[in-house]
């Protein structure tokens, strides 16, 4: 039996504007395993985003609740790690700043953090860019860092949310190969949040459905195909048509 | 033109910016010598020369940079502290609701007031000496830091907040490692305008009452009706203006080197 690390039940969220209430996750059960690349698959704007936001602690559902490794969360806390779709890094940190900046909060010494942070940045491929700050690189490379900032405070479960919707494609399938050799090297348990069909293929243990808001979850699939997975195969293509068929197009 | 403009080396900046000041005075001479301007204002020859000779020949008490020295120190006292009490007050403002709910009225009935609308209250209060005009430069930099410090910390980006928090940040460290370094920029910005706003005053609170200082020339040289000494004083204070300015964008630029600013 495979160790469950985040359990979900029944969480719902709703938003408070002035036009009234929106209701945008509605009593999702998931759970997550350990080590195991779960991607949340969906149309865009159909509240992915919220409910990592929601598993994170960044956000706190409405009803319902979410434990990580056993503990109800309610608030940000380094045993989770979040990677951005705007990166967010702190843009007056060098490489080796934004990377360290985690362990260097918890109070650990600078020579400890500063070989884990060395050792992270060697990792996502930034040897050598340790004294560049972010607006210095391409996005591909400020998203390396964003990795490699969140694994290093080496936390329970990592969250990544769109972390390449950015890119341009090319390096976008560099990047996906790029996160499967880190994830191989370094198992973590990683929620993934995507909005394109390949990507989810390529990169799933699991996938899961949602649906248009209010989202709920509308099927899963396991994804056994052998890696380095390719996006010419058969297989692969059958599963891409099969999973298409089933997503909400309407907007 | 725009984008080659950008594109302009420090030399041809610093080529254009020669031609231009050298264009103005060629201008003001031909204006002297050939038009009835002459009556009024000396040429740029007689001020340029009478100020460099007043680095050697005391205008009263003090030599030129004796009194531009007077006036600068005033200035960096009040710099100083109203630097420092603006950027507390103006990112607590920013960050904190409670204390901008209670700070910011009062803060925004004083800040229109010219400062130097304080200068009768200044002498009532601090007397003819130094004390009133350290209080009037520490208005002027006070108000422009604490504005900009606060535009700062209002518009820190949340997300680096919250993704800070995930890293395990606590409330202190968001503010010290987040909140003051995202605000730099605009306190950049707030330090200049005060600089700037601070050189002014002391100017005119050197012209209401002092014996020392570039508003002492100035106004001197009413009393004597000498305008060549206003004049003298006059581009003390334009050359000692732009050195200042010059010299804090080169800080910035230092401190800045992550944003748009530093560039």
């Amino acid at each position: 039996m495979r160790k469950k690390i985040i359990e979900c039940s029944r969480v719902s969220k709703e938003f408070t504007t002035d036009r009234g209430t929106v209701n945008v996750l509605q009593n999702i059960d998931l759970d997550v395993y350990e080590n195991e690349l779960l991607v949340l698959f969906g149309p865009g704007q159909c509240g992915k985003s919220t409910f990592i936001n929601c598993m994170a602690g960044l956000d706190i559902a409405t009803s319902g609740h979410v434990t990580v490794n056993g503990h109800k969360v309610e608030k940000p806390g380094p045993d989770r790690g979040v990677v951005y779709q705007r990166t967010a890094l702190f843009p007056w940190l060098t490489v080796m700043g934004n990377v360290e900046y985690g362990p260097k909060c918890r109070g650990m010494g600078k020579k400890e953090r500063r070989e884990k942070a060395q050792y992270y940045i060697d990792l996502v491929g930034l040897t050598g860019f340790e004294n560049a700050y972010p607006s210095k690189l391409s996005g591909g490379m400020q998203q390396r860092v964003g990795i490699a900032r969140a694994y290093c405070n080496e936390p329970t479960v990592m969250f990544l949310d769109e972390p390449f919707g950015h890119l341009d494609a090319q390096t976008r399938y560099l990047m996906q190969e790029e996160l499967i050799r880190i994830w191989e090297k370094e198992k973590r348990t990683i929620v993934f949040v995507t909005n394109n069909i390949e990507e989810a293929i390529y990169l799933a243990d699991r996938i899961v459905l949602m649906t248009n808001c209010p989202s709920t979850l509308k099927a899963e699939y396991q994804i056994d195909l052998s890696r380095p997975r390719d996006y010419t195969t058969p297989e692969f293509l059958q599963l891409r048509e099969e999973i298409s068929a089933v997503v909400d197009k309407s907007i | 033109m725009k984008t080659r403009f950008r594109g302009a080396s420090k030399y041809e900046t610093a080529i254009c910016a020669a031609i231009s000041i050298f264009v103005f005075l060629c201008l003001w001479e031909l204006a002297v010598r050939t038009t009835a301007v002459g009556l009024f204002i000396s040429s740029p020859i007689t001020v340029i020369g009478k100020t460099l000779r007043s680095i050697v020949e005391p205008l009263g008490t003090h030599t030129i940079q004796g009194h531009v020295l007077w006036s600068l120190s005033r200035v960096a006292v009040g710099f100083v502290v109203g630097s420092v009490a603006g950027v507390v007050v103006g990112v607590l403002m920013g960050w904190y609701r409670i204390f901008e709910a209670i700070v910011r009225p009062l803060f925004e009935v004083i800040r229109p007031i010219p400062p130097i609308a304080w200068i009768p209250l200044a002498i009532l209060w601090f007397g003819l000496g130094e004390s009133s005009k350290y209080f009037l430069i520490f208005l002027a930099v006070f108000s422009n830091v604490t504005m900009n410090a606060y535009s700062g910390a209002r518009a820190v980006d949340q997300t680096l907040v919250g993704a800070a928090k995930m890293l395990g940040a606590n409330n202190r460290q968001v503010f010290t490692s987040i909140v003051l370094p995202s605000c730099v920029p605009q306190i950049f910005a707030g330090l200049q305008i005060g600089l700037g706003s601070g050189w002014a005053t002391v100017v005119a609170a050197e012209m209401v009452r002092s014996s020392e200082g570039v508003g002492w020339v100035i106004t001197k040289g009413q009393d004597l009706n000498n305008p060549l000494q206003i004049l003298v004083g006059i581009v003390g204070i334009g050359v000692i203006g732009y050195i200042l300015a010059v010299l804090m964008r080169a800080i910035e630029a230092k401190l800045c080197v992550w944003s748009e600013r530093g560039k």
